[in-house]
């Protein structure tokens, strides 16, 4: 095994983030001015705090779509190998899709299908 | 197969019970079941080992004997954790149906014979493993608990798919048996692509173990995840990670290469003494026990570097021990914890002795047991790590295994001398009324755990014969 080429390329990856930071470091120019500090440097000087508190009921949703959309993949791989996995394969699927039902069920009791937040209250 | 199916299905059984009616009980005693079930069921499987399930699974005495203590080990979390949240407020059921998906996680891991279900299995666990340890998300410390254990224990199964890929670009196989095929065949392939691969596998490994230079997570999050939980990842998450080191690295013999035994031995040392020293200088129990951990785990790879039957027999058995001692220690935590915090300060067991004597009585057994002194199952397991060091000759690192003991004695005796201290003279002792009822269940699970502890600890043998036949069933290399 010749390893002189990733002698080579680790120098290079040591070199150039190290040289680039000492580059701007020794020629970026530097100024103090009266808006030096805030952010972008100009513009409408933000104002309060941004921790506030917003509702995220679409995250929710967003969470629920990411993860069924996933075990979709599952589905999907499954329709396109249907004949060659045969009986076995249908059994696993029906308890695949069972399990996701049941999931279903769970959230859907739970109240974390319900838009309003009126019966999710008891914990937060 | 059946152990694993029916798990699955009371994790899905639980999470229907809670969906159509909310009740604690109702779902500690569903999920209890499908536990025991669980393990009955593996006397049915017995006579048909050992099988291959699909290219993944292997079910032989060896992967039996890993899954009936994992199981136990669950029930006993399940017991403490129904006492620990019976105080809690909020949504408590869920808790079980994730207990469910890392027990199936850990029976999957020492089950496996493939990265892949490795991977499976490993993953499994931790995501289970992650809402576990933030499952009171009202409290800070929990939250921060979670975090850490999610940010670490993912990069690390980073780690852990890299080197697997590495080793599988080298090797072409996945399987453990056809890798050690290929090792001792003489195949072509370039050891500076394997050994990285090996060492990658190693962190990831290490990281679930907790040993050092991995240990970094061990205190925090143990100290934050509530004490049923915390119970749970010192043991069953490591007990199935170290049965499936054992069956890897036996079974492909790559502990033989010099490079990953050297590699070993420097963490058998270095979670010794490290784990050892650090829990010197702690005031909480939780970090107390949580570096007492990482050293018992330095203490059973000196055993496991030994190589060949001996050595799988005594971690197998020092693992029995530890797991029972363990589950005892966090026990008494959990029970002594209420609704606002976890009991874990070491003034919180000042003079625990003359407020509640026989559970100080059992804490004192426990901890003995961790030091390794006799009549306890923790000296013959230690005694069992010495012999199969002894019998390769490692004498370095049994000399720091007695070393290192001896520093650990130290700490386990402030704990002693804490229990036994007269009680402090705040006011607070004794209010009026009585003390605060400790769970009945948490109560006769303590009882049991030191009943056994004793038994394992002055009369080993019943237990020997049953670790020394599953053993037997490893292909050693």
């Amino acid at each position: 095994m010749v390893l002189w080429p990733f002698v080579v390329f680790f120098v290079i990856v040591l070199i150039i983030p190290v040289g680039m930071l000492l580059l701007s470091h020794v020629l970026g120019q530097r100024h103090n001015e009266h808006a030096t500090g805030s952010p972008y440097e100009s513009g409408i000087v933000s104002e309060g705090s941004a921790n506030v508190r917003f509702s995220v009921k679409f995250y929710l949703t967003a969470m629920f779509f990411v993860i069924f959309d996933l075990e979709a993949v599952f589905i999907f791989s499954w329709a396109v190998a249907v004949r060659e996995v045969g009986w076995a394969g249908y059994i696993e699927i029906l308890i695949f899709t069972a399990i996701l039902v049941a999931t279903l069920v769970y959230l859907w009791r739970l109240g974390a299908l319900d838009w309003s937040p009126k019966q999710r209250g008891e914990r937060s | 197969m059946l152990p694993l199916l029916i798990v699955t299905a009371a994790a899905v059984v639980v999470m229907l019970a809670i969906s159509i009616k909310r009740s604690h009980l109702l779902a500690v005693w569903l999920t209890l079941v499908g536990l025991a079930a669980a393990f009955f069921s593996l006397w049915i499987v017995a006579p048909l080992t050992p099988i291959q399930v699909t290219p993944l699974l292997i079910v032989d005495g060896y992967a039996l004997f890993y899954m009936g203590l994992i199981l136990a080990a669950t029930f006993v979390t399940v017991i403490l954790a129904y006492g620990y949240l019976e105080n809690q407020s909020g949504y408590r059921e869920e808790l079980y149906v994730l207990i469910l998906v890392a027990a199936l996680g850990s029976v999957v891991l020492v089950a496996s014979s493939h990265f892949v279900s490795f991977f499976l299995g490993l993953e499994v666990l931790s995501v289970a493993l992650y809402a576990m340890s933030a499952y009171l998300c009202a409290r800070k410390p929990p939250l921060e608990a979670g975090l850490k254990y999610l940010v670490l224990a993912a990069a690390s199964a980073a780690f852990l798919l890299f080197g697997m890929a590495l080793v599988y670009a080298q090797l072409g196989t996945m399987q453990f048996g056809q890798i050690a095929a290929m090792l001792s065949g003489g195949a072509c392939y370039s050891k500076a692509l394997l050994l990285p691969g090996i060492a990658l596998i190693i962190t990831g490994i290490g990281f679930k173990l907790a040993v050092v230079p991995f240990h970094m997570w061990t205190p925090d999050v143990y100290e934050g995840a509530p004490a049923p939980v915390t119970a749970f990842i010192a043991t069953v998450s490591k007990g199935a990670m170290v049965a499936l080191l054992l069956r890897y690295f036996y079974e492909t013999g790559m502990q033989h290469l010099g490079s990953v035994f050297l590699v070993f031995s420097i963490i058998a040392i270095a979670s010794m003494i490290a784990g050892n020293l650090l829990a010197l200088f702690q005031n909480n129990v939780k970090r107390i026990l949580a570096y007492s951990s990482i050293a018992h785990l330095g203490y059973v790879l000196v055993a496991f570097l030994a190589g060949g039957t001996r050595a799988a027999e005594a971690v197998t058995f020092y693992l029995v021990a530890y797991f029972i001692t363990t589950l005892g220690a966090f026990g008494v935590v959990s029970v002594l914890s209420n609704g606002e915090r976890d009991a874990d300060v070491l003034d919180d067991y000042r003079g625990l002795f003359w407020r509640r004597p026989v559970l100080a009585g059992i804490f004192t057994l426990m901890l003995l047991s961790l030091a390794g002194i006799p009549l306890t199952a923790g000296f013959v397991g230690k005694f069992f790590l010495v012999a199969a060091g002894a019998s390769s000759a490692l004498w370095g690192l049994i000399f720091t295994l007695i070393v290192t003991s001896v520093i650990g004695l130290f700490y386990y005796l402030r704990i002693l001398v804490a229990l036994y201290a007269p009680p402090a003279e705040t006011g607070e002792a004794a209010p009026a009324g009585g003390l605060p009822a400790l769970s009945r269940g948490g109560s006769y699970v303590l009882a049991a755990l030191s009943v056994l502890l004793v038994w394992v600890g002055v009369y080993p043998a019943p237990i020997l014969d049953a670790v020394q036949r599953a053993v037997s069933t490893l292909r050693l290399f």
